[in-house]
């Protein structure tokens, strides 16, 4: 959070925002001491039950979305770094992407960033894949949330363990769930493993930049 | 012989307890994220049946002759499935909340053990954005419980970013 609070200092003049959004189910209790540290200027929100997750579609954090002047999608959900601090784990360059988040700061509509309408609906439609499954998979996960906060862990888990099998591709469902429990004995594995599972395949997504930059035109 | 009668009894009693613990007071619907404690069905039932009362308070839908309604939102019931979806017993009439939300393709997630029933937003509603290109708007507090939305940002390029304590 310290890297895009710079980054927000420096582009906030270019009529520039970033609203960042804990998804934590612990609320302000788990994201708070967090947002306290990093003393953000910009807007700093805590969503309880994943609603951004469940809205835009996301499958992991940090997940990132582009959105314009007139409230539309710019560019959909990308895994969105600061710096490398997980470089060793996402194998992933930052410098690319934020220089892109740099340009469209400079540039907005005009930026080779900013996708095509025909190229959004091309990436919204996939990440709507599988739609009624993973609206599902969102029923279950908010149930599952409700009961976890009557103090109903062990009804919770069954409804999370639905969730995930509805949402398989969904990591939020998947660590938020781990996270509230012990997840060795209640779902048999953990984030490690899990990772330790996917054998090479990248965790996140890489981003689809365009190779070569050119200049935005005046 | 008696022993068998006896196991009989007890296998009754047991079916009896059990349709009996299937059929409480009450239950809980989660619409639009909020949670209502509504009376449950006279008789045990797989489906979600509550009085149109309580549709009303649960879910601000209303019975009219054209559907079943929501501010400018009417979905009419199939005239051949009636009663699939309305029912009198006694002094109220009760509406099949589950069925309803198959027949608007809403998802939902039921807990038996609790009798907590969560309705999500009808699938066209949360898929409208991949046509509309329109980001969906969310409203969520800040540490001070302060609530933001995103529509407050309009004329502003934003970058949403999520992340996450655990």
């Amino acid at each position: 959070m310290p890297g895009w609070q710079a980054l927000y200092r420096e582009l906030k003049d270019k009529n520039f925002e970033i609203i960042s959004v804990a998804q934590d189910t612990g609320g302000a209790k788990d994201a708070g001491p967090w947002i306290t540290a990093a003393k953000p200027e910009f807007t700093a929100l805590v969503d309880e039950q994943q609603v951004v997750t469940q809205l835009y579609k996301m499958v992991n954090v940090p997940t990132a979305v582009w959105i314009d002047e007139r409230g539309r999608i710019v560019r959909p959900n990308e895994v969105a770094f600061i710096d490398d601090r997980f470089k060793s784990f996402t194998g992933m360059d930052s410098a690319p992407y934020v220089a892109a988040i740099r340009d469209w700061a400079a540039n907005g509509a005009r930026s080779i960033y900013a996708l095509s309408d025909e190229e959004l609906k091309t990436r919204l439609q996939l990440s709507s894949e599988h739609a009624d499954d993973r609206a599902l998979a969102d029923a279950q996960f908010a149930l599952a949330e409700y009961l976890y906060k009557q103090n109903k862990i062990a009804d919770a888990i069954p409804h999370f363990k639905e969730a995930q099998r509805l949402a398989p591709d969904n990591w939020n469902y998947k660590r938020q769930a781990w996270a509230l429990s012990n997840a060795e004995r209640d779902y048999g594995t953990t984030f490690k493993k899990e990772v330790e599972k996917l054998n090479g395949k990248p965790y996140y997504e890489p981003h689809k930049l365009p190779e070569t930059k050119k200049p935005a035109n005046d | 012989m008696l022993k068998y009668l006896f196991s009989a009894a007890t296998i009754l009693n047991a079916f009896v307890a059990g349709a009996f613990a299937a059929v409480p007071d009450s239950c809980v619907v989660i619409y639009d994220g909020v949670a209502t404690e509504v009376a449950a069905a006279p008789a045990p039932s797989s489906d979600l049946w509550i009085t149109i009362g309580d549709l009303t308070r649960a879910t601000r839908f209303v019975i009219k002759t054209q559907g079943v309604c929501r501010d400018q939102l009417c979905f009419p019931l199939p005239k051949s499935r009636k009663a699939e979806f309305l029912a009198k017993q006694g002094p109220a009439t009760w509406f099949n909340l589950s069925e309803f939300a198959r027949l608007i393709k809403q998802p939902f997630a039921f807990d038996q053990k609790n009798n907590v029933w969560y309705f999500g937003a009808r699938t066209a509603e949360q898929n409208a954005y991949v046509a509309s290109l329109e980001a969906p708007n969310f409203t969520l507090p800040d540490l001070n419980g302060k609530m933001h939305s995103l529509a407050d940002f309009r004329g502003k390029k934003v970058l949403l970013v999520t992340w996450a304590s655990w």
